[in-house]
């Protein structure tokens, strides 16, 4: 008898569990309003011409780091796989929280055996599984993000976040008082320090008597460590939050603290409508059209694509009502200058934590070098390890 | 009522592990299918795809196989110490040790020839694990610290220390600043054996079929084997026989080490070719249910890790083709363990109605 | 007030707060072990609680429901621990193992689409005149519903164990349970009775982490604070005083690691990360080495034998 009540108590807690996760299947918020930009006229748009011949059948996947859901870096590649699959004839499909390592080449094998057109393989871990499988699937097309690998049937592209990294970090640095702002950040990687140098520089553009305290999670998206190290860095008197985080947990902690916040990934103002100044966002959706126009044609070739502010893959979100105007008119007319390609955001002088002088007056520094940054600049305070 | 009553049995049940393992697959399944059925994901499609990823055909088979090397590794050594009821559930970190100790062979002499890379790899992989196993075990014999708490905070730290020399010192300055080591130097990669009908399957299968052979060798003709085997049974008895006990702990722990060492040594070498945090993908945890599951039968061990290693496998075709989550896969392995352990009462008790005794 | 001191109550006060999900896991498993059973699948039953916190709160707007939630659900993942164990007499380390590994398996697959929603949960609030008296007020009386409720379960689990007729017949069964069934108790009820009550508050500490030191869900967000519990509960020799201590221990150990970067300390991350881990080990050699090991319940994780 005593057997059976506590069977029947964990049938009732396993059904419950069950139930509740069975009738609450409503999805996401509405989704995040995308960069104020758009596409300028270098982003192809798809031919919206009648076909005149049947178009050719393409099968899309995508290899994900984390959950789509994730509000972040996955959430906003699946925005623009959700775009490509209304394209006719397209079909997609994506696995996500693959891990990077052994188990990412066999989810891209698989998908590659099982007749994709084209991979997209997003996150940096991918790089060396991708370029193996790459070389056995000599007619898929393999797209790699954030690395710098490539082969006859793989490209690896990238966008140019630290623009809107400068442009946020302006704001930033005009809304701080106690000239300490802090940037929640995921992993030392180049990627990552590129966007808090360019925050950085964006913000002593306006402000050179401000500092940026940097501390490292780990996690891509663990909203309870993260919301933590924004915390800390508020207690260390920070009164701006930028983060490279995927999770909105910093954000949460700067408008309980009533301080401001900087978003990054997607327009993270429904998380923190009273905090939040602007987004450093993707939007990846030009980009990918363009890729699937150009293998269905025949007109892809390899190479390393690494597009910017003026193809609309990045942006900033649109800014918080606490932002003044002459705040904004002065970020929009430096926006604007880096669309024309007349501002380059690692322009010298730049000089590092140390001092050294790392980019001489006149000069720019180049790609090879933003992609493979491991130095931090003046005015960042933290370690790159 | 008819309520059933509890008696011992006199001789373990026939053929009991099999069928036992029968009946928890079998629940099992019924079970994570529930769920799947519930999640609104057809069920019999998904067991369908679950097969035919992990099992069904020469590619599935191969990535299983490939899987199953680091699995049966790190399971071997600890099958052997939950033999002697000693909790090591340390594989993770020691895996991760193993990693780092072959890199640090590598970077440290890059030159080698192949013939003399291969031993020191390996000898380092085994030492580095079987001190991170060793450890604990100290604690335990000199302090009487709980070596399952001790065993799986290593497993944290090892990680976190293999991320700290990637992240570190011992990143790759072409790679543009991104954590992992350089590509590893031909002499230091474990090739495929026969790329031509054996796909990617590496000689890291060789280094599990030795070391198979010779654990089992050990076992069975040795008299610290025996020891092994007796002391696990009751540590009492053996300590009473003037058998080492201490001693024994030490040893199986160590080897334990090595065993996950030389895994971690193996996917380093022969998977990615380079040191990188993404190596860790929970095979120490998996191995637990293995060893669990097969007891200290090598046999047993390798069948099971290939079962599991094919469970892996599959979940991922599941992910790709009804995008069901990972997660899938742990809850396989968490309720395969629990209703084999519910099962094993069978082995020692039988129930019969009430009435007779 | 200059910088440093409220630099020093902050993180005082996020001591308090890292600490709780901790303390409530501690005396859960502290709870279960007194029973006798040794339920290592801690970290599994937090991690359901939190998602099924998560949940209820998302589906019903209450956090309460979240609570009453993480803790059902908890306790009712801890009773197939009870089912392996007490009925079908498995062994108790492995079956906390797969407890785990099931657990963290179940919120995840379960939990994937309900990543990256926010949730209302509870919110800090200062009580009020003990939120004004200096230093202490700043940092225990100035945070959410969860914080206080937690102030209150260590006397109440002392007075439990050492005044109540319930406690006392716990205490049997934990330590011998052949004389407590010789004494009238069934020590296999009072076992269930203990593992249930072990999973509901490692539930609770699981809720703690999603509706109020977040708001939000995500599959590993306990990451091992679970087997730190289960460490602690040897670090405190069986006793909830030394509990709440160990707890608020490393929750200032967690606090502290992210503020030392934040405050411009130049050490490798991976380094500071390892703090609490390295510290178990540390805190757990101290207490063997004392012989903590001889404080623990006689009967633990002895299973009870059927009677033929």
């Amino acid at each position: 008898m005593r057997k059976s009540v506590s069977a029947m108590l964990l049938v009732a807690a396993m059904l419950l569990m069950a139930a509740l996760t069975g009738c609450g299947e409503d999805k996401k918020p509405a989704e995040a309003p995308k960069a104020e930009q758009t596409p300028a006229a270098a982003a192809p748009a798809p031919a919206a011409a009648p076909a005149p011949a049947p178009v050719k059948e393409m099968q899309v996947g995508f290899v994900y780091v984390s959950p789509v859901g994730d509000v972040g870096w996955s959430w906003a590649h699946d925005q623009a796989r959700k775009a490509i699959a209304e394209m006719p004839g397209v079909t997609t499909s994506f696995v996500e929280s693959v891990p990077e390592g052994a188990d990412a080449e066999r989810v891209i094998q698989n998908m590659a055996r099982k007749g994709f057109d084209i991979i997209f393989t997003t996150s940096f871990g991918y790089m060396d599984p991708t370029l193996k499988v790459a070389e056995q699937f000599p007619n898929t097309t393999f797209m790699h993000c954030s690395g710098y690998k490539t082969a006859p049937n793989m490209s690896n592209y990238f966008g140019r976040m630290y623009q809107a990294r400068y442009l946020t970090g302006m704001v930033a640095g005009s809304m701080t008082k106690s000239n300490i702002l802090g940037y929640v950040a995921a992993f030392p990687i180049p990627e990552v320090i590129r966007g808090i140098n360019a925050y950085t520089l964006g913000v002593r553009a306006v402000n050179p008597k401000a500092e940026v305290r940097v501390v490292w999670t780990k996690t891509w998206y663990d909203p309870a460590t993260e919301k933590e190290a924004a915390k800390s860095l508020l207690d260390v008197g920070a009164d701006v939050i930028a983060q490279h985080q995927d999770s909105p947990g910093p954000q949460e902690a700067a408008q309980e603290r009533g301080v401001y916040s900087v978003g990054y990934n997607s327009d993270m103002s429904h998380f923190a409508p009273k905090s939040l100044l602007t987004s450093a966002v993707w939007n990846w959706t030009p980009f990918y059209k363009d890729v699937v126009e150009k293998v269905r044609k025949g007109e892809w070739k390899s190479g390393s694509f690494w597009p910017g502010m003026e193809h609309g893959i990045v942006g900033i979100a649109p800014y918080g009502d606490m932002v003044p105007q002459d705040v904004r008119s002065k970020v929009d007319a430096r926006k604007a200058e880096i669309v024309a390609g007349t501002y380059k955001v690692f322009s010298g002088p730049v000089k590092d934590q140390n001092g050294v002088v790392r980019v001489p007056d006149g000069q720019v520094l180049s790609d090879q070098d933003m992609l493979g940054m491991t130095w931090f600049v003046e005015g960042v305070v933290g370690s790159t390890q | 009522m008819f309520l059933p009553r509890v008696v011992k049995r006199q001789e373990p049940l026939q053929w009991g592990s099999f069928f036992i393992f029968a009946v928890a697959l079998v629940v099992s399944l019924g079970v994570s299918c529930a769920l799947l059925a519930v999640h609104g994901k057809p069920p019999l499609k998904a067991l369908a795809v679950l097969w035919s990823g992990g099992f069904g055909g020469p590619f599935a088979l191969e990535d299983t196989l490939l899987k199953s090397i680091p699995i049966f590794l790190c399971s071997l050594g600890v099958a052997v110490s939950f033999r002697m009821q000693v909790w090591n559930i340390g594989a993770e970190g020691q895996f991760a040790l193993g990693a780092v100790g072959a890199t640090w062979a590598v970077l440290a002499f890059p030159g080698l020839p192949m013939w003399a890379m291969m031993p020191v790899m390996f000898l380092c992989a085994a030492i580095a694990g079987g001190l991170w196993a060793a450890v604990p075990a100290v604690l335990r014999l000199r302090f009487g610290m709980n070596e399952i708490i001790s065993t799986l905070m290593f497993n944290y730290i090892g990680i976190l220390f293999l991320q700290f020399l990637v992240y570190g010192v011992w990143k790759d300055p072409t790679s543009f600043g991104f954590p992992m080591t350089p590509i590893f130097p031909k002499a230091a990669i474990i090739g495929p054996i026969a790329p031509a009908t054996l796909g990617r399957v590496h000689w890291g299968l060789a280094v599990c079929v030795g070391v198979a052979v010779l654990l089992g060798v050990f076992l069975k003709r040795t008299r610290l084997g025996f020891e092994l085997l007796a002391g696990g049974e009751n540590p009492r008895a053996a300590r009473y026989a003037r058998m080492p006990y201490n001693l024994l702990v030490l040893l199986v722990m160590s080897l334990c080490g090595a065993l996950a060492g030389f895994a971690g040594c193996i996917e380093t070498s022969a998977t990615v070719n380079r040191l990188q945090p993404s190596i860790m993908v929970g095979y120490g945890y998996t191995a637990i249910v293995v060893a669990w599951l097969s007891r200290l039968r090598v046999s047993s061990i390798a069948c099971f890790a290939f079962l599991l290693a094919g469970l892996r496998v599959g979940v991922e075709h599941l992910q790709l083709d009804l995008q069901v989550p990972a997660a899938f896969g742990g809850i396989l392995e968490g309720m395969i363990l629990l209703s084999v352990l519910a099962g094993q009462f069978f082995d020692r008790y039988r129930f019969t109605l009430k009435g007779r005794s | 007030m200059d910088m440093d001191t409220a630099l020093l109550l902050s993180i005082l006060a996020a001591t308090v707060q890292s600490g709780t999900p901790i303390l409530y896991a501690t005396l859960g498993e502290m709870f279960t072990e007194r029973s006798g059973v040794l339920n290592l699948g801690v970290e599994g039953m937090m991690i359901v609680g939190a998602f099924t916190a998560f949940l209820a709160t998302h589906l019903t707007g209450n956090p309460w429901a979240g609570v009453l939630a993480a803790g059902l659900c908890g306790g009712g993942l801890s009773l197939l621990h009870g089912v392996v164990c007490l009925i079908f007499q498995g062994n108790q380390v492995v079956s906390g193992l797969a407890l785990t590994i099931l657990g963290l398996g179940l919120a995840d697959f379960l939990g994937t689409p309900y990543v990256g929603i926010t949730t209302t949960g509870f919110q800090a609030f200062a009580v009020p005149v003990l939120a004004d008296i200096p230093v202490l007020g700043t940092i225990f009386f100035r945070h959410d519903a969860l914080v206080y409720l937690s102030y209150l379960l260590p006397p109440l689990f002392w007075l439990f164990m050492a005044r109540t007729r319930p406690g006392l017949a716990l205490r049997a069964a934990g330590e011998h349970p052949a004389a407590a069934s010789a004494a009238g108790l069934s020590p296999v009820r009072i076992r269930w009775c203990g593992i249930f009550t072990g999973g509901f508050l490692a539930g609770l500490g699981g809720a703690y982490l999603s509706l109020a030191y977040t708001h939000l869900w995500t599959n590993n967000m306990t990451s091992g604070r679970g087997w730190i519990a289960v460490a602690l509960v040897i670090f405190a020799f069986w006793r909830p005083g030394r509990a709440v201590f160990g707890a608020y221990l490393f929750g200032g150990v967690m606090a502290l690691q992210l503020r030392l970067q934040a405050m411009g300390a130049n050490l490798p991350s991976s380094l500071m990360l390892m703090l609490p881990y390295a510290l178990t080990v540390l805190v757990l050699l101290a207490s063997s080495a004392r012989g903590g090991g001889r404080a623990a319940p006689a009967a633990l994780g002895v299973n009870i034998e059927p009677e033929e």
